[in-house]
């Protein structure tokens, strides 16, 4: 029986009177890699947004590791482990390479992690490379590299990621995606969001399919990606007519 | 040289304070704040100087001492409702601390002395102290800058969400920057005190909060440099230039729209992101060559 990691159970948000979210229920469990797909304004950035605090869910509970997260100020959050790379990235221009990644550490306050500086800049050789550079100076590539490293810098338990292969080439994004494999691969559990949901489904162990605000359909990536439904809707007729 | 001085030492201490007020007003913007609170901060650290100077005989170190902790906890107080409120409700919101702060300087008379003004304060402080605590103060700055904290300033300033993505504490780094803010206003307020003989509530009204906004959005928002240079053009430019010193608000006005219109980074900013253009530019080419 493996532990789980966070369990969503019954989350709904509002904004403004509009539910972004009736409803949703999920977990992960440690070492696992999850994808969350769906289309546009389906509730997938809330549903993350809820989940480090940003946006506060107005129902259900959201646990990670037994501790409940609902209402914790979402600096707490990231503090506890959940830490998120947002989407576009969101690198702190201004600063060096090195900076970004130090001011990750905040995260810690005083838990180890297990991704220290050397082991992120050998994880992205480029990040070491680039050093002392203005963070804004990177490709959009080597940025999304940056914040990823700079969320392991926080010692996550368990990273979000909020749409990674968005306004990448499409070579970026297999690299992207290959490290996210590899971090894995060494135990570390992953939440993805992603639009580009054959990327997602081939690279993830599991996945939820969301829309208008609920999960849809959820299962084995493999499975999904072969579900008619699935097909259809989210992978288009390339995929189908194989 | 020293004539020289003799005829610009008023100009030069008023310099050193507005330098003082920017960088009080520079500090919270650091932080994403959008306060206008430097002000009332600036006006309690010079009242509570002055009185108990004149009131109770305290020594004036003591005294200025005294006003920027009043100053400080004043900001920090401030702080607390200020951090439910985000843009233009925060200036809104500080706007209103100044107004509260004029209007009680205006009607307790027996404390403040209300629109005559508080009078007789001994003349005691030049431009030797002014010049010393505004180097103390970039000193902290820069300290400041160097460090993690500077870097949340810049995280927050960029982006709340992303700050607390990386375990920032909004809430906390704001109020480390209103009690800095409030520091350095008082700090500055209470050197005013000693140096102008009379208080006037007014003084630390509406003219003070455009006056400290345009000295920073002027020279830059990101270097200590910035809010310096912003208060040394805009004091020295009307009095370089006698015959516009009577229209200095409608010059005042007039600049801050074009450098909103065509330098939105301000003077200092503007000029660093120049020079590091030309640097890698400068570089790039050399590695071309090779």
């Amino acid at each position: 029986m493996t532990t789980t990691t966070l369990s969503v159970e019954n989350v709904t948000a509002a904004y403004s009177g509009i539910h972004a979210l009736r409803g949703v229920s999920l977990s992960v469990s440690e070492g696992e890699f999850v994808a969350l797909i769906g289309p546009n304004g389906a509730g997938k950035s809330t549903l993350l947004n809820c989940l480090s605090g940003v946006v506060r869910a107005t129902g259900g509970s959201i646990k990670f590791n037994g501790a409940e997260l609902v209402g914790t100020a979402p600096w707490n959050v990231s503090r506890k482990g959940l830490l998120q790379v947002p989407e576009g990235r969101q690198i702190l221009a201004n600063l060096s390479v090195r900076e970004n990644l130090e001011l990750g550490a905040t995260a810690l306050s005083g838990r180890k992690s297990a991704y220290t500086l050397e082991r992120i800049q050998s994880l992205f050789p480029i990040l070491a490379e680039r050093r002392e550079q203005r963070a804004g100076s990177l490709s959009g590539g080597q940025q999304q590299m940056l914040a990823i490293g700079r969320a392991l810098m926080g010692g996550p338990r368990l990273l979000l990621l909020d749409e990674p292969s968005l306004g990448l080439a499409p070579v970026i994004v297999v690299q992207v995606f290959d490290a996210l494999r590899a971090l894995n691969a060494e135990g570390l559990t992953i939440l993805l969001v992603e639009q580009n949901a054959r990327q997602a489904l081939n690279s993830t162990d599991r996945a939820y399919v969301i829309e208008q605000g609920r999960v849809v359909h959820e299962g084995d990536s493999e499975t999904l990606a072969k579900d008619p439904t699935v097909i259809a809707h989210y992978l288009g007729q390339a995929k189908a007519t194989h | 040289m020293s004539d020289f001085f003799t005829v610009y030492h008023h100009l030069f201490n008023t310099f050193l304070l507005g330098s003082g007020y920017a960088l009080s007003q520079w500090v919270v913007m650091r932080a994403g704040v959008f306060s206008v609170a430097t002000a009332g901060l600036a006006s309690i650290g010079a009242y509570c100087a002055a009185i108990l100077t004149t009131k109770l005989g305290w020594p004036h170190p003591l005294s200025i001492l005294a006003g920027t902790l009043l100053g400080t906890l004043t900001g920090l107080l401030l702080s607390v409702p200020l951090a439910r409120l985000r843009g233009v409700f925060q200036a809104i919101a500080t706007l209103a601390f100044v107004q509260i702060v004029v209007a009680v300087g205006l009607f307790s008379d027996s404390l403040t002395g209300g629109a005559i003004g508080l009078n007789a304060i001994p003349i005691l402080v030049g431009t030797k102290e002014n010049l010393l605590a505004l180097l103390c103060t970039i000193y902290v700055l820069l300290a400041i800058g160097a460090t993690r904290v500077g870097r949340a300033f810049e995280a927050i300033r960029q982006d709340e969400a992303v700050a607390s993505s990386l375990g920032v504490s909004v809430t906390f780094h704001q109020s480390l920057a209103f009690g800095l803010s409030g520091a350095i206003a008082g700090l500055f307020g209470g050197l005013e005190a000693f140096q102008t003989f009379t208080l006037f509530p007014n003084t630390y009204g509406f003219g003070l909060i455009v006056a400290a906004l345009s000295y920073v959005v002027l020279g830059g928002r990101r270097s200590v440099a910035g809010p310096i240079v912003g208060t040394a053009i805009l004091l020295i430019l009307p009095e370089v230039s006698r015959p516009l010193a009577d229209y200095r608000n409608a010059l005042y006005g007039v600049i801050m729209m074009l450098v909103i219109a065509f330098m939105p980074r301000g003077i200092v900013d503007t000029g660093l992101l120049y020079l590091r253009r030309r640097r890698l530019a400068a570089k790039a080419a050399a590695e071309s060559r090779q």
